[in-house]
């Protein structure tokens, strides 16, 4: 039957529309958009844009904190993916394994098809659970956790907003992840969920104030709450590192970020062969989902903020040589154009060149198409490092983001570490280790850093 | 238990406006329409709270955890349910359960995370096995056996094949002898290598259990290079073992055997230095020596516990009084204790493959013996000392080619007995501590 909406399509032979499959259905939905879409935005761009960027203009602080956000959410996906993936990896090859190996290059594209497995999985609440709650938890969960990203900052001029009660915000919203694991807990009508949501928050409140305390030495050597501010503070060499100055905060930080992360050896909320999987047991598909993305985004955000306190976050460790600004070259000197023909020019005769090199080489087990395709690839790959290594030493941000992304995806694999190699601790263990050592711990560093500070401000 | 009215303690009947009436209708409609109306939920037929459909309508909370008990409780558990006091629940640990090693389940009373009462519910793999190798003739008999406990089936095989040599009076060639022993041992091995990864996993380490299975592949492939099977070998026989050592397991052997006792070393540092495993399991699930003995506990539960018994030393069958190996022994009796004995174990037994390979004598593998058997009629008792204790079998002729009766004396099941008394006042997790170091194969135990 032709629906109503196309009814003026009297010129059609009749039936047409039902003939139709599903992809020419979508086309015509496709083209409706674009059309609909251009009739609409082009004018209103026209028309609406200057005045809109005017609104923006005055009001940066909340178009920037908008714009932080959606930025965040969007690169809390790929981190998630990749963690998975180093994760399957990594604890494969400890375990003598091979790990994914099928998917994409080296099995690259592993967590993209977990993702899309969970994203098809059947959306199923059991009976007698509470369905809003059980729904609203994962999110809790996920948005704390991920929002805590807001004051990190990533590199110089990189962060989502630079608060000057940062470390405090952190901490805030870190602690309502608790929020979201107690009510998954609590709705998913189980016992095994009810003992998992009650052995996190447990777990949590508990190391929640070492984690803390641990980090009041910084601030008292910084005076500052700020991470930007705790960042500029260790900026020189690695000498100037908290690690070094507070190295017992560093340890009970660590230890504590394992606990508050769920993550081996204190992964009771989930603890598999004991609670199944603790207050995850009842969830599947895309809830299940988030909860996962939740506790890799955790992992990536307690290893960045290891790496902001302690090392230094996006300084290089040590001065760097080539401090220079490297105006003798003047990019914009050759324009687009002669840009362009460089690359092309110089692309091809490298392609050529490396070409003629792999046919003296390897002889006749290459002929000229393999030799050429292999030499394009390894020009591409050349030119690349070269880009990358040129914006490496002119932009300040890049050189940033590269020590802080290795810095931070050392702590990543140590926690994946940790994860192949302990056991699992028990529960009153646990809250033991915390109450009875790691707070006390963190108390005497207090002192002792207040103490220092008294004494040397004498 | 609170007083409540009585009108309280009887589960309402569907009171509802709706099926009241369709009651009515239905009352007074024929037969036929009464079928008709078969998907009708409201309708009075079905408004029973047995129907699924009925009660993903009603209100789950009030109806169906109502704490007083409507109408006398049929069973003890039931009862218990309805006592249970506050901040205490009962937990179905299994026997779906990712640590119970099987279809094992737990009927766990918790106060909180701590273990109040526990009721172990076996049979939820049982096959009738006795039965059936009381209607399948003796060669037969071996290869019902081999499933049932299925980490250390040349033990059970071993220990089905014994009591009727016995009965049989057959001399079994020494060679044969020797091949059983250095093929046992090397299934022992595997076992307990197994243990060691299954005990890790349990609490949560990941990687002892996969250097574990690498040890025990290559122990099985090289039995599988002697037997034709990975698993469930179904080799040796009544009077002998089913064919003589070959190339393939002898190279297979010796490339093992050069690095095993190293590998068994490197594969324990994996456990050993962690303090996490050591905080786990030491001094937890502590088996004293009269409680094993009460219990009947036997192998390495019971030498944790500081009894030298093993019934290669003690009821001395095969080849064992000839060899020379040390009954290891401890006395603290806790999960550390029955972990460290099996290593302990491992070293003996690569002790023992040392010397059968050293004293091979050569010979037949095989007795001679009649096709059909007929053993003379009687009773006999055998048991040989399995990875996981003293596994005897029991087996009455009465002449025929059918053994009248057989019965297999599990060493798991008893071990498992002792899980009720040694897990409450713990914590839950530490079921796990427990239950993995008391090594039980469900297989084996409900047969």
């Amino acid at each position: 039957m032709r629906p109503a909406l196309f009814s003026f399509l009297k010129g059609l032979p009749r039936g047409a529309w039902d003939r139709t499959t599903l992809w020419d259905r979508l086309l015509v939905l496709v083209i409706v958009l674009l059309v609909g879409g251009a009739v609409t935005t082009i004018p209103a761009l026209i028309f609406g844009g200057p005045p809109a960027l005017d609104f923006a203009g005055a009001n940066l602080p909340f178009f920037r904190f908008l714009a932080a956000a959606t930025g965040i959410l969007v690169l809390t996906i790929p981190t998630a993916f990749v963690i998975i993936y180093l994760e399957l990896k990594v604890i494969a090859r400890m375990n003598l394994r091979v790990g994914p190996n099928r998917v994409g290059p080296w099995g690259a594209a592993m967590s993209v098809i977990h993702g899309l497995k969970v994203l098809t999985k059947e959306d199923f609440a059991p009976t007698g659970a509470d369905v809003g709650v059980f729904t609203m938890a994962p999110v809790i969960t996920f948005l704390a956790s991920v929002m805590t990203l807001l004051v990190i900052p990533f590199a110089p001029g990189i962060f989502g907003q630079d608060l000057n009660l940062g470390l405090l915000y952190f901490f805030a919203m870190g602690g309502l992840t608790v929020l979201g694991l107690l009510l998954a807990g609590w709705s998913s009508f189980n016992k095994y969920s009810i003992l998992g949501g009650l052995r996190s928050a447990a777990q949590i409140i508990s190391y929640e104030i070492p984690l803390t305390l641990s980090v009041v030495g910084i601030i008292l050597l910084t005076g500052t709450m700020s991470l930007n501010h705790i960042v500029g503070a260790q900026s020189g060499s690695a000498l100037d590192w908290f690690a070094f100055k507070q190295p017992l905060a560093l340890v009970i930080f660590f230890i504590a970020a394992t606990a508050e992360a769920n993550r081996t050896p204190f992964d009771m909320t989930e603890a598999d062969s004991e609670i199944v999987a603790g207050f995850a047991t009842e969830y599947s598909g895309m809830r299940f989902g988030f909860f996962f993305f939740a506790e890799y985004v955790n992992v990536f955000i307690v290893s960045a903020l290891a790496a902001t306190l302690f090392f230094g976050g996006w300084t290089a460790p040590f001065n760097w040589p080539w401090a220079m600004n490297l105006n003798a070259f003047n990019p914009y000197s050759l324009g687009f154009f002669g840009w362009a023909g460089v690359i092309l020019v110089g692309g091809f005769l490298g392609a050529q060149l490396m070409a003629v090199l792999i046919r003296l080489v390897g002889g006749r087990d290459w002929n000229w198409w393999g030799a050429m395709t292999l030499g394009s690839l390894v020009v591409a790959v050349l030119a690349i490092g070269a880009l990358g290594l040129a914006a490496f030493i002119a932009f300040d941000w890049v050189r940033g983001l590269t020590w802080f992304m290795a810095k931070t995806y050392f702590f990543v694999f140590v926690f994946i570490w940790m994860r192949a190699t302990l056991p699992r601790v028990r529960v009153d263990q646990l809250m033991g280790f915390a109450w009875k050592w790691l707070l006390p711990a963190a108390l005497l560093n207090l002192f002792v850093t207040a103490t220092v500070i008294v004494l040397v401000n004498r | 238990m609170p007083e409540r009215p009585a009108s309280a303690r009887r589960r309402p009947a569907a009171p509802t406006a709706q099926t009241a009436d369709s009651t009515a209708s239905s009352a007074a409609a024929p037969d036929s329409a009464q079928y008709a109306s078969l998907d009708d939920v409201s309708s009075a037929q079905y408004a029973s709270l047995d129907d699924p459909r009925v009660m993903l309508d009603r209100d789950i909370g009030a109806d169906l955890f109502e704490p007083i008990p409507p109408f006398p409780t049929t069973t003890e558990r039931e009862s218990e349910f309805y006592s249970l006091r506050d901040g205490e629940m009962f937990l179905n640990l299994g026997p779906h359960h990712p640590a119970t090693h099987g279809v094992l389940r737990l009927v766990m009373k918790l106060s909180g995370e701590q273990i109040v009462d526990v009721d172990p519910v076996l049979g939820y793999l049982h096959r009738g096995v006795e039965k059936i190798c009381e209607n399948s003739d003796y060669y037969h008999v071996i290869d019902q056996v081999d499933p049932l406990e299925y980490l250390s089936s040349l033990f059970q095989e071993w220990a089905a094949v014994l009591p009727f040599e016995k009965l049989m009076d057959v001399q079994v060639p020494r060679r044969a002898e020797y091949i059983r022993v250095l093929t046992g041992e090397l299934l022992r091995i595997s076992s307990h290598t197994l243990f060691q990864g299954f005990l890790a996993l349990d609490l949560g380490g990941l990687a002892p259990i996969l250097y574990s299975f690498i040890e025990r592949d290559e122990i099985v492939e090289m039995l599988a290079s002697l037997t034709g099977a990975r698993m469930l070998f179904n080799y040796y026989r009544i009077g002998g073992v089913n064919g003589d050592l070959n190339h393939e397991f002898m190279s297979r052997l010796g490339d093992w055997m050069s690095r095993a006792l190293k590998q068994t070393e490197a594969n324990a540092t994996l456990l050993n230095g962690n303090e996490i495993f050591a905080r786990r399991t030491r001094g937890v699930g502590v088996l004293d020596r009269d409680t094993a003995l009460r219990y009947g506990v036997t192998g390495g539960n019971l030498r944790a516990s500081g009894v030298p018994f093993d019934v290669r030393r003690a009821h001395p069958y095969s080849i064992y009084p000839e060899l020379e190996f040390n009954i290891p022994t401890r006395e603290e009796g806790d999960s550390l204790a029955r972990y460290l004995i099996r290593l302990d174990e491992i070293r003996e037994s690569i002790r023992i493959i040392d010397q059968c390979l050293h004293n091979m004598p050569d010979g037949p593998i095989m007795a001679k013996l009649p096709r059909l058997l007929r053993p003379r009629p009687g009773r006999a008792w055998a048991a040989v000392e399995s990875p996981r204790g003293m596994l005897g079998t029991y087996a009455i002729s009465d002449g025929s080619d059918q053994p009248f009766r057989f019965r297999i004396h599990d060493p798991s099941l008893l071990n498992l007995e002792v899980a009720s008394t040694l897990l409450p006042g713990n914590l839950l997790a530490d079921t796990m501590a427990i239950v993995s170091s008391l090594d039980p194969v469900m297989g084996g135990i409900d047969k």
